[in-house]
């Protein structure tokens, strides 16, 4: 079997951003950078999957900059097989239909039998890319899933609905799964594995390659949400606490 | 009349031959069965502890013929030694004996039991002999009457205990039958005590009774003493020859400093210990040099506080793997929330009368589980491990936002091209967490007011990695650390300071291995010195508090003297907590515990602090931001609140500059 996952490095989002001299994104300065959290579940039960068929091969891929190598790394030394760095140095300023494009271009001769991403990115956060992947390839796009089995060629991935309800839904292969949290707890890499990880293939890929789309979007601005007001910390006693509360609910809000 | 005895009365010269040839036999049985232990050492990793041996010498001379670790312990340990010294005295006596009756007389004509020199020998070895008795027959009523709380007792105690008391006690009757035929009614008599009280049962029996019980009894003791010979390679007396024998071969350290490994040996195909092959000989050597006396226990904090960590136990069951079963796989014979209840205090190391190394054998498991296994104590703990690679720090926390504590304050950024004296290593804590903060604060204030001037590695400071390293996770621990190196040398500073005692530890003597080699202090010492010169003035100002020595100031580097010092400069008086100095409780953060919940047993912080309410202080004065941590939560935790408040001792020294 042949898989794919799909990863983004994404900022730390506890890092100091600033919006860049553009104003459509943020600078890269001072900035601490990590695997998209969704995109570590999709990692690991891309790797989970690998384990349980045995004979499966499992590409791992992403676009981005230079720096991205250290994401791709850590994908390796968790299982996958080989990474294909899609070099891109203004990555950022592509539209999630040109990521999923290229990403599509990437894939379509390659016979993937299922293609693992996360279910959004924690920085843009558009959650387009992987139905877009789906959909340019022509196949099921099963999305938030927080259970995945595979069983024959049937995927069945339980997802996670509005106000607490699940859905099981099946497809059969080739189709892709964005993984949600709650799917698994990614592994934390051994040292044999990221010794070996160093040795593994990392292809890269000039993006000119693989994207011919223009973008369908435009970032116009990026900003900081303005300062409205600001939070109130009640201190003291929990019954003079209460008492507060209440008065605030009262006077500012309809709750009461 | 001569005032000597007569060597081999009774039983004559002629026992001399088959004396000699059961004791040959019985030396055989002992080096034999000493030898077979061989091969269980050999199952181990080389390592050699061959250096410094005027060193080790002296260390076995100290604690061996001195007792000195044995005796600090009052009770048990005073029993040990006092029996120790008397039975010493008692083979010093029979070694003469032989010298005279063996070599000197029959070959030189020699005899120098005679005489004074005869009463002063006689007197001298029966006192030893009582005193070996009472001592013996204390510490049966210790184990069997007394019985203290989870002291392991197995067949071997009641043996060790029976055959030495057998021994001592047909030793008497033996001089008492001699001395009734012999020495009864005269003033010699007096030279010998304890034979005379022997003697009287056998007085009123004629010549010939004495003579035959004599020569019963001289060949039963000699029966015993063979006994005694042969058991020590099979039974706990082992300890006789093995514990010495470790003290020689003990780890003269930098303290606590660990092993190093190979992160990048091709050839290493398992990182850690799974099996005792992957310990060195010394820690198996070490299971068999133990003599089970629970010190190390006794003073666990996670023991203390209902944790299944016992140190003892640990080092008994490497052992037992080693000698009954080598294959098994020792993490799950240990098991892992043993592995990880340690806090690496070393009140257990500090302890143990025979120089055991039980933390590194417990990080070397860690090292397995983390770097083999990818296995943290908690998730919570992976989450952190994360971070320290993203962010550089456990706490999760922007490594840009590094440098904000210093706003201000009078710093120099090293990382940014500007200079300094010394280089203050901050630390994460100290750098993030906002009540640690002040300590930073206090610490770049006092430093300003002695006119030194000092300098950070601001955002570019990364974890020191100590954490890391102390819950296993060698690869992280020395990325981490390789960066700081390369950046610190790049600023050419030439003297590091810190006030985290994990910091400090690990970069003066962790960071070595890896290449650092700048003289590294602690905050304390560096500003108790400051203080001496006259650079550092403080006010004398009235504090009523106890301190808490924080392992890694204390145990793992002997600073005791410098706080004391400092807060004594403060004005501060100290009401001492019961278990302080080298017998501090840890407050549950070392060990890399910072970064895990404690799920199991009582909150150590919350039992320390109740240790320092105890006190009756107001201040619970500590010196490193993870005790800090600890015991705000641990003073809340326990309730104390309203009595207890914890400080940092730079804090209180910043608050008391002479302006």
């Amino acid at each position: 079997m042949n898989i794919l996952v799909c990863i983004k490095q994404v900022p730390d989002m506890e890092s100091r951003f600033k919006v860049d001299a553009a104003g459509t994104w943020f600078e890269e300065s001072d900035l601490a950078w990590r695997i998209n959290e969704y995109d570590e579940f999709a990692i690991e039960q891309a790797v989970q999957l690998k384990e349980q068929l045995g004979d499966a091969d499992l590409t791992v891929l992403s676009i981005g900059p230079a720096r991205l190598k250290e994401a791709l790394k850590k994908a390796l030394a968790m299982g996958c097989d080989r990474a294909v760095h899609v070099v891109d140095a203004a990555a950022h300023e592509k539209d999630p239909f040109q990521i999923a494009s290229s990403i599509a271009a990437f894939a379509k001769d390659k016979s993937f039998d299922v293609i693992f991403t996360g279910m959004q990115s924690q920085d843009r956060g558009s959650g387009q890319v992987a139905v877009l992947v789906g959909e340019l390839l022509s196949i099921p796009s099963l999305t938030t899933a927080v259970e995945f089995a595979l069983e024959g060629d049937t995927i069945s991935v339980r997802r996670e609905l509005e106000g607490g309800l699940k859905a099981v839904v099946k497809a059969k292969v080739p189709a892709l799964v964005s993984c949600q949290l709650g799917l698994n707890t990614p592994r934390y890499p051994t040292l044999p594995n990221i010794m070996k990880a160093k040795r593994k293939e990392l292809l890269e890929v000039p993006v000119a390659d693989l994207l011919t789309e223009e973008a369908r979007l435009e970032t116009v601005s990026l900003a900081y949400p303005e300062k409205k007001g600001s939070a109130l910390v009640l201190e003291g006693e929990v019954g003079d606490l209460v008492e507060k509360v209440i008065g605030i609910l009262k006077e500012k809000t309809a709750v009461l | 009349m001569e005032l000597t005895r007569e060597l081999y009365w009774n039983v004559g010269h002629s026992v001399l031959i088959p004396m000699y040839l059961l004791v040959a036999a019985a030396f055989g049985v002992l080096i034999w069965g000493l030898r077979k232990r061989l091969a269980a050492y050999r199952l181990g990793q080389p390592l050699d502890r061959t250096d410094q041996r005027g060193e080790r010498i002296s260390g076995v001379l100290r604690d061996i013929f001195l007792q000195a670790r044995v005796l600090r312990v009052k009770g048990a340990g005073s029993a040990h030694g006092i029996f120790f010294f008397g039975f010493v005295l008692l083979t010093i006596g029979t070694t003469l004996v032989f010298l005279q009756a063996d070599l000197l007389d029959p070959l030189f004509g020699v005899r120098f039991l005679t005489g004074n020199f005869y009463l002063f020998f006689s007197i001298v070895l029966d006192l030893a002999g009582l005193a070996a008795i009472v001592m013996l027959l204390g510490l049966a009523v210790r184990r069997y009457l007394l019985r203290p709380k989870d002291l392991p007792n197995v067949g071997d105690n009641a043996l060790m205990l029976g055959l030495l008391l057998a021994i001592l006690l047909t030793g008497f009757l033996l001089e008492g039958a001699r001395m009734a035929a012999t020495e009864l009614g005269t003033d010699l008599s007096w030279w010998s005590p304890i034979g005379l009280l022997f003697a009287q049962p056998f007085a009123g029996m004629g010549e010939t009774a004495q003579r035959s019980v004599h020569t019963g009894l001289w060949w039963f003791h000699f029966a015993l003493v063979l006994g005694f010979f042969c058991a020590i390679p099979f039974t706990r007396l082992r300890h006789l020859l093995l514990t010495p024998t470790n003290i020689f071969f003990r780890n003269l350290g930098p303290t606590g400093k660990l092993r190093s490994l190979d992160l990048e040996d091709e050839e290493a195909e398992s990182f850690g210990a799974a099996k005792v092959a992957d310990l060195t000989w010394k820690d198996i050597f070490d299971g068999d040099a133990c003599t089970y006396c629970k010190r190390c226990q006794d003073r666990c904090p996670a023991w203390n506080t209902d944790k299944p960590l016992s140190p003892m136990k640990v080092v008994n069951q490497i052992q037992e793997v080693s000698f009954d079963n080598p294959e098994a796989n020792l993490i799950e014979t240990v098991t892992t929330d043993v592995l990880w209840s340690c806090t690496t205090c070393r009140a257990c190391e500090e302890i143990c009368p025979a120089a055991i190394e039980h933390v590194s054998k417990i990080i070397d498991m860690r090292r397995n589980l983390v770097l083999m296994e990818g296995e943290f104590p908690g998730e919570e703990v992976t989450k952190a491990m994360e971070s320290a690679e993203v962010n550089g720090n456990p706490l999760g926390m922007a490594p840009a936002a590094r440098a904000d504590w210093a706003e201000g304050l009078e710093v120099a950024d090293l990382a940014a091209g500007e200079t300094a004296e010394v280089l203050y290593f901050v630390g994460c804590y100290a750098a993030f967490d906002k009540r640690n903060q002040k300590i930073a604060r206090a610490f770049v204030q006092l430093c300003s007011a002695a006119g030194v001037k000092v300098g950070i590695l601001g955002k570019e400071e990364k974890c020191c990695g100590e954490p890391m390293r102390k819950l296993g996770n060698e690869y992280l621990y020395q990325m981490l650390a390789a960066e700081n190196i390369e950046l610190i040398q790049s600023t050419g500073v030439q003297k590091i300071v810190s006030a985290c005692p994990h910091c400090f530890n690990t970069l003066a003597k962790d960071y070595v291995d890896l290449g650092l080699e700048l003289p590294v202090e602690h905050a304390n010492s560096f500003l108790a010195e400051l203080l001496q010169s006259g650079k550092l003035k403080l006010k004398s100002e009235n504090l009523d508090c106890t301190y808490h020595d924080s392992c890694y100031l204390g145990r793992h580097n002997e600073l005791y003297s410098a706080p004391r010092q400092l807060l004594a400069a403060a004005g501060a008086s100290i009401r001492e907590m019961e278990k302080s100095r080298s017998e501090s409780f840890c407050c549950s953060a070392g060990g890399g515990r910072i970064l895990a919940e404690e799920n199991l047993g009582e909150r150590m912080n919350q039992t320390r602090a109740k240790m320092a309410a105890e006190t009756g202080a107001a201040t619970l004065v500590s010196s490193c931001p993870f005790c800090m941590s600890m015991f705000e939560d641990g003073i809340k935790g326990a309730d104390l609140d309203e009595q207890l408040k914890p400080l940092d001792l730079l804090e209180i020294l910043a608050e008391r500059i002479e302006a």
